[in-house]
């Protein structure tokens, strides 16, 4: 959710309200108009889906191509970041930021539990910077990595600017908000840090103005067809505009390139060689407040104030005095000594010389901090210096990397946030917040702070919550939303929920995945609802094993004792041999866990019956038989066998009952038959009776054969 | 950004993704019901894998039935009626789908229908061209088949009223997606009729101890009472100390703040937080995004419209998609 807290009054850092325009997408789905409805879905995370349905009766039909089409179903993905970076990048990097991510929140709590109890906020702070500045470096490395490039073995001394890598403009900002707030240490030297910054990412500016990158590059296809390069003015200005930024190695390598150095010239241009070469090792020499050498490789590094000072003072003696010097007079060539006095008088200083080697304010700010205020000032005197170069050299649009950097510089959290939202998208903001937070307890107290206005979150909360939606949306990156939802205090859970309860169960990977992550966070109630999703789904798909198991592993005591209910329909039906194993099989299934459905343990027990029926079928033998009898006892005895059963028992018995070698019941068992046999005929008169689907004739069938058996009995038992 | 899914069969007229959004279920204006799937997790290739006449008339909506229930829909048709499909494979081979009940209409139309789970049951509530909502009851969670009509009452707060009989164009339900088993049922009704006291929203709760519903709130302030209802939507909650239901009329689109907890007269705080406008005309339909944070309406301007609050809680439209 992109925004600000306008003035309401009671925000930290106030500024005016800003209600911008609605952004205006424009929707593809091809059809003719006229469109008559729409219809929209939200799909997981910020996908949108949109229906269009075409009127029916259109007269517009008389083409054949569209004859048959009633409408299309387009998907939108809303907000899914920075557009400069294709997908396949930007997944690389949501992957790769989930681990330094959950590491930090990690740290963050063992360290605050640990200052908690020893109260000791010093070495917490010291503690806490080193573990940001570490995060920081690491998420900074998955934006590419431009500075280790290889340098090929053999140089083109033609070659002035290398470009190795495609700089990002997401690279280049989080190294704006490194430098800013999460690496300390460097906040001696943040004016070299800041040289070093746009030495990178100058060409990122030049998208939509020139910049010097822009020129040397230009001026780099044209060095191959110059002749005497000095004498062409673009050559002198690549020059001083490489040396108003800093570029000294670029300076020094344009500078060699000059006429003066060839060999055969070398005589007759002695006086301007000397003069060209005195420049370069000025140059060459420059000092610099910082702990070691750029890329760029030259200049003098000194890492204290004093040092430096004495250093910069003798450094620009020599400037003054070569500026002095009376070689000028006997250099003939006028290019080489306007070029080369020009340089002079940048390396001075010269305000007017910086503007004009500068393309846009952000050099020109730049130029300022290495030639006329090379140390470190508060960030209110480098906003009012930023303010100061955006008049000198004005820019016709900002890009958004300025409006980054002076929202920085305006020490205004909201507005960098704000930035980083609109210009860069949501992981941006919610792994940039950890480097704002971790400086300031202003910052941290604006974005820790619940408001209600959000629903009782913070607006760290919130950007988290926003991007675990981004991450929602696909299904390759979903699973890594919950580290984030769960970072979130007051609302992830809730979020993860519903994330977790639309991923599709019928696809049991998906299923295993979802369930896991359950059982990661404790989330049982959701895990109980998506075994109980995949257990209808299975079994109203005909695999009612898989059925039975999901349900038996949500619990879920009401479905399954229905699933029971429904196996009760077999009871006293003559079924095939494969419907009798899958009932067999569900019976087992359901028995495994027995208390949990009523009635089972009949079903159990018919099943034993069941069994022993079809083996006498099969053969005649007897020992199979006695048991097939005594299951039925023991079911006809038991009160939990339904009394609808009883004669359906029975009547798949009668083979039993009407066995021809000797009566296989003996008179108690064929007298307790006989029993239930009357009370269901007293029970038969009742109106609430429940009518077998047997023959009619089975009642009197079963009697006859019990009346045959007890006669026969009887007469054994003698 | 965008892409495009599914192209629809001449004559579709309504359309409903199920709770995965990986089936897509269509009625046309022959009755022809037709599912699209994608057989690949998240891959955008759905295809049509079924297709049949549903009805004899046209189907005006389709509704899934949670999954917790089965693969089911109900197609609210224009005559009024609407039928529960579902389906089934006999022998994991051959998937069907059947007809599992058929909510006859007599004199009066079902206008909306929405499902809601509540405690381990499903009810179903119906809206009727009369004023009338019906509450349904599933009896047997495996069975689409077995219904019991709960509860049958008018959306008016007042019984008085009750003896008038409004002639309704349109209703809107829509349910609060609680999921914690101690929440009461509870689901917002607006009507679009000619009588004024039935039109304005009114949340209607489950009162378990005496097995009724009872209105909670009314969405809409003295003097808007009497404003048609287009549609309303009921906000996910993942944690907010209120509830979030949107109602749009034809004033706009009114988002309401509602307690979480009754006040001493059983009645549920409201606060009116913001009165939206930008659709000309009528708005069609409203969907909350799955973090309640942000809402997508789409109306008779053809434009489809994101609506968000900003850090001070003030709701403004951010984006707008347009074809």
């Amino acid at each position: 959710m992109p925004g600000r807290v306008s003035d309401s009054g009671d925000s930290l850092v106030p500024f005016s309200p800003e209600v911008r325009d609605p952004i205006v997408y424009h929707l593809q789905h091809g059809l003719k108009p006229p469109i008559s409805r729409l219809s929209i879905s939200w799909s997981r995370g910020n996908c949108l889906r949109v229906s269009f349905f075409r009127p029916s009766s259109s007269e517009s039909d008389t083409e054949n191509s569209n004859k048959e089409i009633g409408g299309k179903v387009v998907e939108v993905k809303l907000s899914s970041g920075d557009e400069e970076i294709d997908d396949a990048q930007k997944r690389k990097i949501a992957y790769g930021s989930v681990s330094p991510f959950a590491l930090l929140q990690n740290r963050k709590n063992s360290i605050l539990a640990l200052s908690k109890m020893s109260m000791n906020s010093a070495s917490y702070h010291v503690e806490w910077w080193q573990q940001v500045t570490e995060y920081s470096k690491e998420i900074n490395s998955l934006l590419g990595n431009p500075k280790a490039a290889p340098t090929s073995v053999i140089e083109d001394p033609r070659t002035v600017v290398k470009t190795v890598e495609e700089p990002t403009c997401l690279k280049a900002a989080w190294e704006l908000m490194e430098i800013f707030y999460a690496d300390k240490q460097s906040h001696a030297w943040l004016p070299e840090c800041l040289v070093d910054w746009l030495a990178d990412y100058d060409s990122l500016l030049s998208a939509t103005e020139a910049t010097i990158h822009s020129k040397l590059v230009d001026l780099q296809k044209e060095l191959v067809n110059l002749q005497a390069i000095e004498d062409d003015p673009r050559y002198w200005e690549g020059i001083s505009s490489a040396l108003a930024v800093g570029w000294l190695d670029i300076v020094v390598k344009l500078l060699r390139l000059h006429g003066s150095y060839q060999v055969d010239q070398l005589g007759s241009r002695e006086t301007e060689n000397g003069l060209v070469e005195a420049v370069a090792v000025l140059v060459s020499k420059m000092p610099r407040m910082r702990p070691e050498l750029s890329r760029r490789g030259l200049g003098e590094c000194f890492k204290t104030k004093p040092d430096f000072m004495k250093a910069w003072e003798k450094w620009r003696g020599h400037i003054a005095k070569l500026d002095c010097s009376a070689f000028w007079l006997k250099c003939d060539h006028r290019q080489t000594r306007e070029g080369l006095r020009n340089l002079l008088q940048i390396m001075l200083g010269n305000t007017n010389s910086l503007t004009t080697a500068t393309c846009n304010w952000m050099e020109l700010y730049i130029s300022h901090f290495l030639y006329i205020r090379p140390f470190t000032m508060g960030l209110e005197g480098m906003y009012s210096l930023a303010q100061r170069c955006m008049q000198l050299r004005p820019m016709s649009n900002t890009h958004r990397l300025m409006g980054l950097i002076l929202g920085i510089l305006g020490e205004n959290t909201e507005v960098v946030l704000a930035e980083c939202s609109r210009e860069f998208g949501p992981w941006m903001v919610a792994h940039a917040i950890e480097l704002l937070t971790a400086g300031s307890n202003q910052a941290e107290m604006l974005l820790h702070e619940e408001r209600y206005n959000l629903g009782g979150i913070s607006i760290e909360e919130l950007h988290r919550l926003v991007y675990a939606q981004v991450l929602s949306s696909h299904a390759l990156t979903w699973q890594i939303a919950p580290i984030y939802l769960t970072s979130c205090m007051k609302q992830g859970m809730g979020l993860l929920e519903i994330l977790l309860y639309k991923q599709p169960v019928q696809h049991n990977r998906m299923l295993l995945k979802s369930l896991e992550i359950c059982r990661l966070y404790e989330l049982d109630s959701i895990s109980t609802n998506l075994m109980k999703i995949a257990g209808i789904y299975h079994w109203k798909h005909g695999r009612k094993g898989s059925g039975v198991f999901w349900l038996q592993q949500a619990r879920d005591e009401v479905r399954l004792n229905r699933i029971a209910q429904q196996l009760f329909d077999y009871v006293g039906k003559s079924i095939s041999d494969d419907s009798l194993k899958q009932w067999e099989g569900l019976i087992e299934l359901l028995g495994s866990e027995a208390k949990t459905a009523g009635g089972l343990e009949f079903l159990h027990k018919y099943r034993d019956l069941k069994k022993s029926l079809q083996k006498v079928q099969d053969g005649k033998a007897s020992d199979a038989a006695k048991q097939a009898v005594e299951s039925l006892i023991l079911l006809m005895k038991n009160p939990s066998t339904p009394q609808r059963f009883w004669l359906s028992l029975m009547h798949d018995s009668l083979k039993l009952l009407n066995w021809r070698e000797h009566p296989l019941l003996n008179v108690s068992q064929t007298n307790l038959l006989l029993n239930k046999l009357q009370e269901l005929s007293i029970a038969r008169l009742r109106p609430d009776f429940c009518e077998s689907n047997l023959p009619p004739q089975a009642l009197s069938t079963v009697r006859l054969a019990l009346a045959t058996n007890l006669g026969r009995a009887i007469l054994e038992e003698r | 950004m965008d892409k495009s899914l599914i192209t629809l069969d001449k004559g579709t007229n309504c359309s409903s993704w199920n709770y995965s959004g990986q089936r897509l279920a269509t009625g046309s204006i022959d009755g022809t019901l037709a599912v699209f799937d994608s057989p690949e997790l998240d891959s955008s290739a759905f295809t049509c894998t079924s297709r049949f006449k549903a009805h004899e008339v046209n189907i005006v909506k389709v509704v899934w039935v949670p999954p917790e229930f089965g693969d089911a829909v109900a197609c609210i048709c224009g005559d009024g009626t609407v039928s529960l499909w579902e389906e089934v494979e006999e022998d994991a081979q051959t998937v069907k789908w059947k007809l599992c009940k058929l909510f006859e209409s007599n004199a009066t139309q079902v206008l909306d229908l929405q499902f809601g789970i509540s405690l381990t049951s499903l009810k179903m509530v119906t809206a009727y061209s009369d004023g009338h909502v019906k509450v349904y009851e599933l009896l047997d969670p495996l069975e689409l088949q077995k219904w019991q009509l709960q509860a049958e009452f008018q959306n008016v707060i007042d019984s008085v009223s009750t003896f008038e009989k409004p002639s309704c164009l349109s209703a809107s339900i829509s349910w609060n997606q609680q999921r914690g088993d101690s929440q009461p049922s509870t689901f917002a009704l607006g009507f679009n009729s000619d009588l004024q006291q039935f039109n304005s929203s009114k949340v209607w709760e489950f009162d378990e101890a005496h097995q009724r519903w009872l209105p909670v709130a009314e969405l809409a302030l003295a003097g808007d009472k009497g404003d048609q209802v287009y549609a309303v939507a009921w906000a996910p909650n993942i944690g907010r100390p209120y509830e979030v239901v949107a109602v749009a009329t034809p004033k706009g689109i009114a988002i309401w703040h509602l307690g979480l907890n009754p006040e001493n007269d059983g009645r549920l705080s409201v606060e009116k937080v913001a009165l939206l406008s930008g659709h000309e005309g009528e708005v069609w339909q409203m969907e909350w995004d799955m973090s309640g944070m942000t809402l997508a309406t789409t109306g008779s301007d053809g434009v489809v419209r994101l609506w968000q609050s900003n850090l001070n809680g003030v709701w403004h439209e951010q984006a707008a998609l347009e074809t």
